[in-house]
Parts: structure tokens; sequence; C-alpha cells
């Protein structure tokens, strides 16, 4: 599988040794060494994915990724040099579909960058139901769209994917680590705080009263599911 | 304190009693003497005048007893004052003018009897019928005619009642002995107010060293005054002033060092960073480098790991020094989390878990870092040895806790609390690819989980790691986690019962 990534670091070792494996393991990699820079060239090129320093200078990555996720819905994967959930909470919400931790090996990386092409692929060719109704939502699975009472939800991917992901079988529990893997693209080895923090941003979005979750519940010691239709309605 | 007061309240209690007491004798002694000396003055002074001036106006020679009545002499005492006359008359009989007098002759002392017959006025404290008195005795002035060889003049002894000095004594011992109640009760009180107010700064000062102890280092005792107290007082109080200081300089010298340890670390990161991504591409071409380079390929990837871990440990522990982190506690299945982390970190281990759910209140990233070092360490110190890792529900509802025990050498029994430290090796030589963190990184990681961690000699050789996790709320009978029903709701039931549970 190939696709051009812009590459934004400030530390030119890293940067250099980065765009290396990168183009071993087949991609086309372009590099931006500061958040102005980087944000320009994603401009120009539209590149197929993001990877992102969150510490960057003239414009911090966090800034960087709000502008892009302003602009586009192409995947920003955040390089954090913590793995503290603050991080995870704070690129997530700058629009960031997933994070990977410094140090990083190369195959590790490359994995994350070829999950979150692949999740861009498969919904190209969506599979499933184009439509989805859950409690008074409606979700256009195809044309990726949320509304409420006619009022369109807005929900970044992931957001996204992990609702549809949910609500195709309503009732059914989801694992964290299952979700990690549909939906981010990769097992165990990732970090299921990025569930948690994910799933809390999806109810803070869909949810009437996101303290007392009636769509998405949390099933304590397994994971989480989407409330099975109440007959009557 | 207690014991203090109470011995000085009772010095000051005894000084006032034996004041009093000194106080109340040498009175009653003066008093006795001078009502005393007065009486006998008094007596003297009217035996005098009655034996020189009326009985030698009145009598007449060859009186006897039963005439002397008449003679009027008795009135005439009598007009003097209270007194009460014997008279011996020798052979001429005894008079005595009251009927209680009778046979007292007899009892008066033999000094007072000589001393009348060698012609002086004598005087003696005697009790006659019971009754105190001072009898004053002698001849009447008018020398006998110097030829009567056995002495014709009557003997006069004139007693004097002394019961109103007694009564009057008797008076004054009642007055003292309430005086010296009044005295000692106000004594006792003043006593213990006055131990209260002595001891006061002391008290303030033992209360100000507890608070020290207890670690309040602003802790002073209030000074002021000139005695010896005072003088302590500000003794302790430099004493808190260098203490405080002291450990002002030593927290803030601990705190630089874990603020250079912190940066340090973070300064390392993008090196790091750079050498790991870097490591792993020379790896992945490693069979392209010719034989000694691939050799020194290999050790370089090695050793940028080893430097990954040595750096990313030392970022955790900073992390842990500066509070930054903070769990994240939600209900999970104790056994099926360590089961997994066990297959991922070491397949070849054996683990024994419980048929059912343990469901715990705790953090599964946290539970695999410290699962993970525990298997490290194992892996490293008893490499080879079989490795058993064990989940067990506390009988008693008092949490669970997951055992990791390996067949190693072991380690010495004093030297097992040393295990936890940062930096500690036990063998130096056998550190393998560790950073003599983990195990303190575990350890914190445990605490911040509210669970302990402690290692032990295992019996028949080995060692054996316990993490104890708190008992915390638990599911409820047939609210299975895979169960899927309308009740299965976002937070835990309050009403379930607050101990640890295992459900079938």
């Amino acid at each position: 599988m190939d696709g051009r990534i812009l590459l934004v670091e400030d530390d030119s070792s890293i940067r250099e040794i980065t765009t290396l494996g990168l183009r071993a393991a087949g991609f086309e990699v372009l590099t931006a060494a500061d958040g102005l820079a980087g944000l320009e060239r994603f401009r120009a090129e539209m590149p197929d994915l993001v990877l992102l320093d969150v510490m960057l200078p003239r414009l911090d990555g966090l800034e960087v990724c709000r502008e892009i996720r302003r602009e586009s819905t192409t995947p920003v994967v955040m390089l954090t040099a913590r793995g503290d959930t603050i991080d995870i909470v704070v690129g997530l919400e700058a629009g960031a579909d997933d994070y990977v931790r410094k140090p990083f090996e190369m195959p590790e990386l490359v994995a994350r960058v070829r999950a979150a092409l692949r999740r861009r692929g498969r919904e190209a060719g969506s599979e499933g139901p184009a439509r989805l109704r859950l409690g008074s939502l409606e979700i256009d699975v195809a044309g990726r769209t949320v509304a409420r009472d006619g009022r369109d939800i807005p929900l970044t991917r992931t957001e996204f994917d992990l609702l549809v992901e949910l609500g195709q079988r309503p009732g059914q529990v989801f694992g964290r680590e299952v979700l990690l893997d549909r939906v981010w693209g990769y097992d165990y080895l990732g970090d299921s705080r990025l569930v948690d923090v994910a799933i809390g941003r999806l109810r803070a979005k869909i949810e009437r009263d996101p303290a007392a979750p009636a769509l998405v519940l949390t099933v304590r010691g397994a994971g989480y599911k989407v409330a099975r239709p109440a007959v009557a309605s | 304190m207690g014991g203090l007061r109470r011995r000085l309240a009772i010095a000051l209690v005894a000084l006032v009693a034996i004041a009093v007491l000194g106080i109340g004798v040498g009175t009653y002694l003066f008093v006795d003497a001078r009502l005393r000396d007065a009486l006998l003055a008094d007596a003297t002074r009217q035996a005098q005048f009655n034996l020189s001036v009326l009985v030698p106006d009145r009598m007449a020679p060859g009186l006897t007893a039963d005439t002397f009545e008449a003679t009027g002499l008795p009135a005439a005492f009598r007009l003097r004052g209270d007194v009460e006359e014997v008279v011996d008359f020798g052979a001429g009989g005894v008079y005595v003018s009251t009927a209680r007098l009778g046979g007292a002759l007899a009892t008066f002392p033999d000094g007072l009897r000589s001393s009348v017959d060698a012609g002086r006025l004598g005087y003696a404290w005697a009790a006659i019928g019971g009754e105190p008195a001072l009898v004053v005795a002698g001849r009447p002035a008018t020398a006998p005619p110097a030829s009567a060889s056995p002495p014709t003049a009557p003997a006069f002894y004139f007693v004097f009642p002394a019961g109103s000095i007694d009564l009057a004594l008797g008076q004054l011992r009642v007055g003292l002995a309430v005086a010296a109640a009044v005295a000692l009760l106000l004594a006792l009180a003043t006593a213990g107010l006055v131990a209260r107010g002595i001891l006061r700064p002391v008290r303030a000062g033992s209360l100000a060293a507890a608070r020290i102890a207890g670690g309040d280092l602003s802790a002073r005792v209030a000074g002021g005054g000139s005695d010896e107290l005072a003088a302590w007082a500000a003794e302790f109080n430099r004493m808190a002033d260098s203490l405080a200081s002291t450990i002002g300089r030593l927290e803030a010298s601990e705190s630089q060092n874990r603020r250079f340890v912190a940066e340090v670390s973070h300064e390392l990161r993008t090196p790091v960073t750079a050498l790991v991504a870097e490591a792993s591409v020379i790896e992945a071409a490693l069979v392209d480098l010719p034989s000694d380079a691939r050799r020194a390929a290999e050790l370089l990837v090695a050793d940028v790991r080893r430097l990954r871990v040595l750096v990313d440990d030392l970022m955790e522990l900073s992390r842990f020094d500066a509070r930054a982190e903070q769990a994240n506690l939600e209900p999970l299945d104790l056994g099926r989390v360590v089961g997994s982390i066990v297959a991922a970190r070491l397949p070849g281990a054996a683990v024994s878990l419980p048929s059912h759910a343990v469901v715990v209140e705790s953090e599964a990233r946290r539970l695999d870092r410290i699962l993970g070092n525990l298997l490290d360490n194992a892996r490293t110190h008893a490499a080879g040895s079989p490795v058993e890792v064990a989940v067990a529900v506390d009988p008693r509802g008092a949490g669970a806790s997951v055992t990791v025990a390996d067949r190693g050498p072991g380690v010495a029994e004093d030297a097992l609390p040393q295990l936890f430290d940062r930096f500690y090796k036990v063998d130096p030589s056998r550190s393998g690819g560790s950073s003599g963190m983990g195990l303190a990184i575990a350890s914190e990681q445990a605490r911040l989980l509210g669970a302990t961690l402690t290692a032990a000699a295992r019996p028949g050789g080995g060692l054996v790691f316990t993490l104890r996790l708190p008992a915390t709320r638990s599911l409820r009978d047939g609210d299975d986690p895979v169960i899927d029903g309308p009740e299965a709701d976002d937070e835990p039931d309050p009403s379930s019962p607050a101990t640890l549970r295992s459900s079938e």
C-alpha cells in the first residue's frame, strides 16, 4: 500500500530517519520543520495522512491539527512526547484520529499509519446498512452524517466510526480491545484509554444528558454497547 | 505532666502546712505563758497583801482551824478576788474555805511545802478536784517569837482557779485549728493554680514539640520574661528554626534534584526518539550488513533499547515525583486482565485464575505496568526458572491479590525491603536489560491504585511478589459482566455491597 504522508517534525534527525523508514515501507513522504510550514504544505499538496509532532515551533501541533480539521477529514496521527491521558484527550479534542508515543520504532509507526489509511479506504467502499436509527438519532452511514430532529451533529471521523460500529449491533457488548481493533485498526498493543476518551467525546455530542447516557452505555468490567431500541418506540 | 503538677502542688501545700503548724504552736505557747504569767503576778500580789497586811492585822495567837472563820479573814480574802484558801495550823488543825479543798493539803507538791517551811512565798500549778488551779503559799509576815522552835504561825495556801486559762487556751486551739484548715484549703487551691501557671510554658512547649513531631515546622513557643522558662522557650524556638531551615534546605535540594532528573530525562527524549527510530531501521537491514558491522549494529540496537527503557522509566518516576499521575479506576475482571497481560508479556508462565470473575476497581494500563515489571524481573533474575502467576480473592472480603512467584536465586531476607528502592540491584552483573527502576515503578503504580506490593522469600527457594488490591464495590450476583440487559447501566449501583465479591 502506498500513500502520500506529510510529516511535520522539528527535530532534523527524527524527521530524516522517519522519512527514511516510511519511504522504505513504500510511502511517499513530504516534510515540514515547523507548524506554519506544515500547514502551508498540507494546503498545497493535500496528502493522504498527516503525522504531526505536538511540540512545534511557530505554530503548535494541536493548533495545526485544528486548522487541518476545519478544512478536511484527512487522517491526523499525533506524535506525543508523553503518554498522559491529558495529552490524548487534548489531541483527540483537536481532532486527531490517533496518537503514537515517542520514542517509537519504525514498524510500530508504519503499522499505525497503515491502520489509519486502511480505515479511510474502508469507508470509501462502505459495508452494512446505509442508514441507522438510534433513538432520536438518524445516522446516514454512506453520507457520514448524524442528525437529530433534522439538525446535523458534527462528529469527527473516529467518533462517527465508533458510533456506527456500536450502532450496527444494538445490545451487543464490545470490549475496548475489540473497538480498538475495529475502529482504530490495531490490537491490544494500543492504549484502551483511547476508546474511553473517544466514547466520552461522542457522548458529549449525541447524548441529551452526557452525565446520564441513554444511547451509548458502559457495561461494567466489559466495555460498551448501544442500547437496544425499546419495543414500544 | 500531671504528675509534675501534682508534685509541685503537694510541695507548696506541705510548705504552707509547716508554716501554719509553726505559727500555731508558737502562738499557743506564747499565749499560754503570758496568761500564766499574768495570773501568777496577780495571785502573788494578792497573797503577799493577804499575808503581810490582812493576816497580821486580824490574827491573834492561839488561833486554830475551828476559830479561824471568826476572824473574818476568809471574807476579807474573798473581797479581793476569786480565791479559796487552805490554812495549816499545825497542831491546831487545817482550815479549808470550801469542802472541795478537804484533803487537798496532802496533794500539794513537796517543793511548795518546803519553800513555805523555809519562810518563802512559793507557788505551784496543781489540779484540785480535777480543776486546774494556782496555789500560792506562805506564812504571815509577823515573825513568831524566836524562842518558839516549831513554827507557830499557820501556813496559808491560797488557791486561785486557773480554769479560765485552759478555757482561753482551748478556744485558741479551736481557733488555730480552723485557721490552719482554712489556710491549707486556700493553699491547696492556690497551689493548683500556681503550679498550672508555672507549668503553662512547659505545657506549651510540649504541645509545640508534638506539632513539630507531627510535621508542622512552624510551631513555636510564646516566649517573654527573663526566667529560666523564657530562656528555655527561646532555646526551643532556636532549635525549631534551625530544624525548619535544615529541612527546608533539604527539601529545596531534593526538589532541585528531582527537577534536574525530570529535565534531563525530558531533554534526552528527543535524541532517544531519533535513536530508537534509527535503530529500528538498522535492525530491519541487519541481514544486508557485512558480518563485523552486523554484530556492532546488533549491539547498537540492543543498547538503544536499554537506553530507551532507562529514559522511559526516569520519565515515569519523575511524573510520580511531580504527582502528575492519577488513577482512573474502573471496574474490571482481574482474572481476565492478568491473563491477557501474562499472555502478552511472558507466555511461558503458569497462570492460575479463579473460575469466576473477580471484579475490582482498578486500571488495566497500570496493572500492566506493575505485572509487566514483575515479570521482567522474574525473567531477568530467575532466568530459566518456572514463573507462576496466581489471582486469588481474600476469603474475608478484604480484597484480591495477584502473586508472581519464581524459583530463582532469591534475595537475602534483610535486602527484601530495598528491592523497591530506585536503582537497587541485588547483583549488578545480573541486571540484564533492566533499568533498576522497574520494581520502584511497580511499587509507585501500586500505591496509586490503592494497592500494596510486597516481596517475600519463597519456601523452597525463589521470590514471591504479592500485589494486594483493596476491596471495592463489586457486581451484584447475576449481574455478570457479559450479561446483556437493560439494568446494566452506566454507573456502579450505590446499593450494591461495598465489599468485594465474586459472582459465579
